[in-house]
C-alpha cells in the first residue's frame, strides 16, 4: 500500500504527460482516476483545464489530499499519448490481479515514457518537408513547385525548432512560422523561374493549421468539459489568425520592398 | 474529374503520404502510422468523391468528416490508442489552410468582396468539421452508454 501523497503525485505526473502532448482533458481526468483506483483509492475528484490540473484523492478515513499543477508548455506528441494509455492499461490489469508495482517503479516508467523519442531529429525535419510537399501536390502544384515546397517545408521545420527553444507563446510561433514560409517561398521564387507561389505557400501553411485544437475542442465540449472546450476553440481561432497575420504581413512587406 | 479514376487515387496517395509524415513527426510508432496515414488519405478521397456527386463543398466536408471519424472510432480501440489521435491526423487535409491564405491575399489585393466570401467559406468549413466531430463523438458516447446498460 503506497501513501496518499505518492498516489497523487503519480496521477498528476501521468496526466501532465498527456496534457502536455496534446491529449483531451476528458482523457486526463479518466487517467488520473484510473491511476488512483489501481492503488486502491477509489474516491477521487479531478478537474482539468488546458492550462492546469487539479486533483483531490480521498482514502477510506476521508482524509483528503489535494494538489494542483500548472501546465506551461504544450506540444503535439501523439506517440506519447498512446504509449502512456497503453501503460496505464497494463497497470490496471496488474492492479486487478493484486500485484501492483511500487511507487518508484511506476515513477521510473513514467519518466522513461516522458523522455522517450523514437525518431532522430533530422528525420522529423525531413518529413516536415514531405508533408508540405505532398500538400502542395494535393492542391494542384506541379512537380517543380513540389520540389520548392519540400525545401520551404524543410527550412520552416528547422526554424520552428529553433523558435521552440526560445519558448515564445503559440501565437507568435505560428505568426513567425507563417511569415517565414512566405519569406522562404518568395526568396526561392527569385532564383527559380516558372513557379506559382500559391500552392507552395499553402503547402507550408498546412504544417501549422490547428487540426489538433479543433479536434480537441469539439471532443472536449461533447464530453461536457465546456471550459476547456471553449478554451481550445479560442486557441484554434487564435492560431488561424496568427497564420493569416504572419503570412499577410510578410506578403505586404515583400511587395513594399518592391521585388 | 470523375471519381474512382487514377487522379483520385493519386490525390489519395498524396494525402496519405503527408499524413504519414505528420504521424512520424508526432512520434507515433508501428502499425498505427500506416492506419493514420490511411485515415488521412480516406478523408480526402471521401471529400473528392462526395464533392463530385453533391457539388457542395460543405456537405462533402461533413460527409467526409463523419465517415473518417467513424473509421477512427472503429479502428483506434483495436490498437489501444486514444480515438483523438486518429481523428487529429485524419482531419488535417480537410482543415481550410488554403482558404486562410486566399482570404489574406484577396484582402491584400483590396478585393473586399472576394475576401469576405473566402473568409465566410473558411469559417463555414471549420465549423462543419467541428460539427462532424461532435456528431460522431456524441453518438459513440451514446452507443457506449447503451452497450454498458444492456
Amino acid at each position: 500500500m503506497i501513501s496518499i501523497k505518492e498516489v497523487t503525485e503519480l496521477a498528476l505526473e501521468s496526466a501532465r504527460i498527456i496534457l502536455q502532448s496534446g491529449g483531451t482533458t476528458n482523457r486526463c481526468e479518466k487517467i488520473m482516476s484510473r491511476v488512483c483506483a489501481v492503488f486502491g483509492y477509489h474516491k477521487t475528484e479531478s478537474f482539468v483545464t488546458p492550462t492546469g490540473l487539479f486533483i483531490t484523492v480521498m482514502d477510506k478515513d476521508h482524509t483528503a489530499n489535494t494538489q494542483l499543477m500548472r501546465i506551461e508548455t504544450r506540444r503535439i506528441d501523439l506517440g506519447k499519448i498512446s504509449q502512456l494509455t497503453r501503460y496505464i492499461n497494463e497497470l490496471s490489469q496488474c492492479g486487478k490481479k493484486g500485484n501492483c508495482p511500487d511507487y518508484s517503479e511506476v515513477m521510473r516508467r513514467l519518466k522513461e515514457i516522458d523522455a522517450f523519442s523514437p525518431y532522430p531529429e533530422w528525420l522529423k525535419l525531413l518529413l516536415g518537408g514531405l508533408t508540405s510537399a505532398c500538400f502542395c501536390l494535393l492542391f494542384g502544384g506541379s512537380w517543380l513547385e513540389t520540389g520548392v515546397a519540400y525545401l520551404v517545408g524543410l527550412m520552416v521545420s528547422i526554424s520552428l525548432r529553433y523558435i521552440a527553444i526560445l519558448q515564445v507563446n503559440s501565437f507568435l510561433t505560428n505568426a513567425l512560422g507563417a511569415a517565414l514560409i512566405v519569406l522562404f517561398a518568395k526568396t526561392l521564387d527569385l532564383y527559380i523561374i516558372g513557379i506559382k507561389l500559391d500552392t507552395i505557400i499553402i503547402g507550408g501553411i498546412m504544417l501549422l493549421v490547428p487540426g489538433l485544437a479543433i479536434t480537441n475542442a469539439m471532443r472536449d465540449m461533447m464530453s461536457g468539459d465546456l471550459v476547456s472546450g471553449t478554451a481550445r476553440a479560442i486557441e484554434a481561432f487564435l492560431i488561424s489568425v496568427a497564420i493569416a497575420a504572419g503570412s499577410g504581413s510578410m506578403l505586404k512587406i515583400w511587395s513594399l520592398v518592391g521585388y | 474529374m470523375r471519381p474512382f479514376d487514377s487522379l483520385t487515387l493519386m490525390q489519395f496517395l498524396w494525402a496519405a503520404l503527408s499524413i504519414f509524415g505528420f504521424a512520424i513527426r508526432t512520434n507515433l510508432k508501428g502499425f498505427s502510422i500506416l492506419l493514420t496515414a490511411l485515415g488521412g488519405g480516406l478523408s480526402w478521397a471521401f471529400y473528392l468523391i462526395s464533392l463530385y456527386y453533391t457539388k457542395s463543398p460543405l456537405l462533402s466536408v461533413l460527409i467526409s468528416t463523419i465517415l473518417v471519424c467513424s473509421y477512427s472510432e472503429l479502428v483506434a480501440p483495436r490498437f489501444k490508442t486514444p480515438v483523438s489521435v486518429f481523428v487529429i491526423c485524419a482531419i488535417i487535409p480537410l482543415v481550410p489552410g488554403s482558404g486562410l491564405y486566399y482570404t489574406m491575399r484577396a484582402y491584400l489585393d483590396q478585393n473586399m468582396t472576394e475576401a469576405s466570401s473566402r473568409m465566410l467559406q473558411t469559417l463555414m468549413i471549420a465549423g462543419t468539421i467541428s460539427i462532424g466531430i461532435a456528431i460522431v463523438s456524441s453518438v459513440t458516447n451514446l452507443i457506449h452508454r447503451v452497450m454498458n446498460k444492456l
